[in-house]
């Protein structure tokens, strides 16, 4: 059975790294991006099973324009996508996926620090084992 | 000169005397009161002329006191009716006023001895209120305006284009053409000293006030740049922590069971301390928003579902320590207020009592309403706060020799955000203490005003 592909979208290589090691012993394969451009492409050529995304790389809202154009594609409009970010500290906001569907494109939502059973329970919850 | 801006409000572009039409309508409204009191006078003037049987034109002056009393009814339904927007048109309605004031003071002092009248100076009040109202050339024109008039009025009298209504007796002044031409540059010389000096005045205020404003301008500008900055600041050094965090903490699951205990428990200090850290940068995030002047919220608010709230949050806590909650005299209050500031104030006081109690002990929450106001108190059985100590929580990193050691983990801010956000929502935040017994701190806030 082949194994099932995380995307990691994010432009922190540390954290990348932290979640890679994380959930690659958890038995994922680990795709990584470190732009939005370069994980839009991957997530063409490969159809991972999960994005991770990070909300705010070389600007505020590049994670939401990678997600809105995710979700414009065929090939890519049904990969769950859970946002990481720290966003809501900075700005006093936070999201619900459930209530602001329209304006945020993504299935769930993961507020930085990330723990890792915190960050496996959340991809488990995303990727039921395959049979 | 107009009152500065209110530090906070926008500053806005001076010009004119005036920094806004509505400054311009407040003292235009100011002389419409004052010119109830020249109606008055006109009025009184013309019952004692009546009264002393002087040979006067008394229809002509009552005429010229009622004229007056009209337009000034006229100039006030007109103020009442348009909220001041336009300065050039406010501008547009003082010119008015004054130039229909001048007619008029020619029309009473005519209809009372002309040059003869020592009230004559009158003329000259015109252009001091010109200053106030106008800037300098304008001035100068309002009084050559009052100069001309004053000009045709005495010429006029005295070459006999005009009737002349002796003042007293029958030797009439006003066909003495010395005294006449004397009498002429005397008011030319005034009005002009006066338009001169008034405008110098005035132009002097408005260089300081234009430079309050201007200093005003540079110090919001460069607090604003340094909240910028700030702002800028805490999102660089979260980032690094959180990503610290997320490693040790993924080193350490990655290591569970293999990890000598001693390096687990180094590891989970490492955690600890970083989690710290955060709280601190994103407390002073929080404190910098709240200095800004974020505006608070001042809508009905329940503190008690708050308090039950954060003691909910603490409930694990408290079980672990052996801690119970008490709140006998906890009710339902509801006060003014801003609810997201209050759960962080109403965390943090519970939060606390909490953190610094002894194990075993209580946490009791109650409410009072003393008129007004309403006041949730929350204390504890901990270690309590010296009586030096007693304000000093509240500044900024301030912690007791005691706290340190009951937690390593505080920040140092929750008390002083507490206080900063109670005050923002027009309350207070104080504390009373027994040292070794516990801590009573009192939160104090407008009450909600009765349901009808």
């Amino acid at each position: 059975m082949a194994k099932q592909t995380v995307l990691v979208v994010d432009d922190d290589i540390d954290l990348v790294e932290i979640i890679r090691v994380t959930l690659e012993k958890e038995g994922y394969e680990v795709l990584d991006a470190q732009s939005g451009e370069r994980g839009l492409a991957l997530a063409r050529e490969h159809a991972p099973d999960l994005i991770l995304l990070d909300v705010m790389m070389g600007q505020v809202d590049e994670g939401f324009q990678v997600a809105y154009a995710l979700r414009q594609s065929d090939a890519t409009k049904r990969i769950p996508i859970v946002m990481l970010t720290a966003v809501g500290d900075r700005t006093g906001f936070s999201f619900d996926p459930a209530k602001d569907a329209d304006f945020l494109p993504v299935d769930s939502y993961l507020e930085k620090p990330i723990g890792p059973r915190q960050l496996i329970d959340e991809v488990r919850r995303h990727l039921p084992a395959r049979i | 000169m107009a009152p500065l801006a209110r530090a906070g409000a926008p500053i806005p572009e001076a010009s004119g005397h005036f920094v806004s039409a509505a400054s311009l309508r407040k003292r235009a409204d100011w002389f419409i009161r004052l010119r109830w009191g020249a109606a008055g006078a006109v009025a009184a003037f013309t019952a004692a002329a009546a009264a002393a049987r002087l040979e006067l034109p008394l229809r002509q002056l009552a005429a010229a006191g009622l004229l007056l009393l009209l337009a000034n009814l006229g100039y006030r339904a007109r103020n009442r009716a348009t909220p001041p927007r336009d300065m050039a048109d406010e501008l547009l309605w003082v010119k008015l006023q004054m130039a229909v004031d001048l007619g008029l003071l020619m029309l009473v002092l005519h209809a009372s001895g002309g040059v003869e009248n020592p009230f004559q100076f009158i003329v000259i009040i015109h252009v001091f209120i010109a200053s106030l109202l106008l800037r300098g050339g304008e001035v100068y024109r309002i009084a050559a305006l009052a100069g001309g008039l004053y000009t045709l009025l005495a010429l006029g009298e005295n070459r006999g284009w005009l009737t002349h209504h002796h003042l007293v007796g029958a030797h009439a002044m006003t066909h003495e053409t010395v005294y006449v031409l004397m009498s002429l540059g005397a008011m030319w010389l005034v009005l002009l000293a006066a338009a001169l000096i008034g405008s110098q005045i005035m132009a002097h205020n408005r260089a300081i006030r234009d430079e309050l404003l201007e200093r005003q301008r540079g110090l919001e500008k460069a607090a604003e740049a340094q909240v910028d900055f700030f702002r800028f600041v805490t999102h660089e050094v979260k980032s690094p922590i959180v990503t610290a965090q997320s490693a040790v903490e993924a080193g350490r699951e990655l290591g569970a069971g293999a990890l000598p205990p001693e390096a687990d428990d180094l590891l989970g200090r490492a955690v600890a301390r970083l989690q710290q850290a955060l709280a601190i940068v994103k407390d002073l995030a929080e404190l910098t928003r709240g200095r800004m002047g974020v505006p608070a919220a001042s809508l009905p608010v329940d503190l008690c579902l708050i308090a039950k709230r954060a003691l909910a949050d603490q409930a694990e806590t408290m079980a672990a320590r052996g801690l119970r909650a008490e709140t006998d005299g906890l009710g339902p209050v509801t006060v003014l207020g801003d609810e997201a500031m209050l759960e962080r104030v109403v965390g943090n006081l519970v939060g606390n009592a909490v953190r610094y109690n002894r194990d075993g002990g209580a946490v009791r929450v109650r409410t009072l309403r003393e008129g007004r106001t309403v006041k949730l108190q929350v204390a504890d059985d901990g270690i309590g706060i010296a009586p030096e100590d007693l304000e000093r929580v509240f500044e900024e990193f301030y912690r007791s020799a005691a706290a340190r050691q009951a937690s390593t983990l505080g920040t140092g801010l929750g008390l002083t955000i507490a206080r900063r956000f109670a005050e923002r929502m027009g309350g207070t935040l104080s504390v009373t203490s027994r040292p070794g017994a516990g801590a009573t701190f009192t939160l104090a806030l407008p009450a909600a005003p009765e349901e009808p």
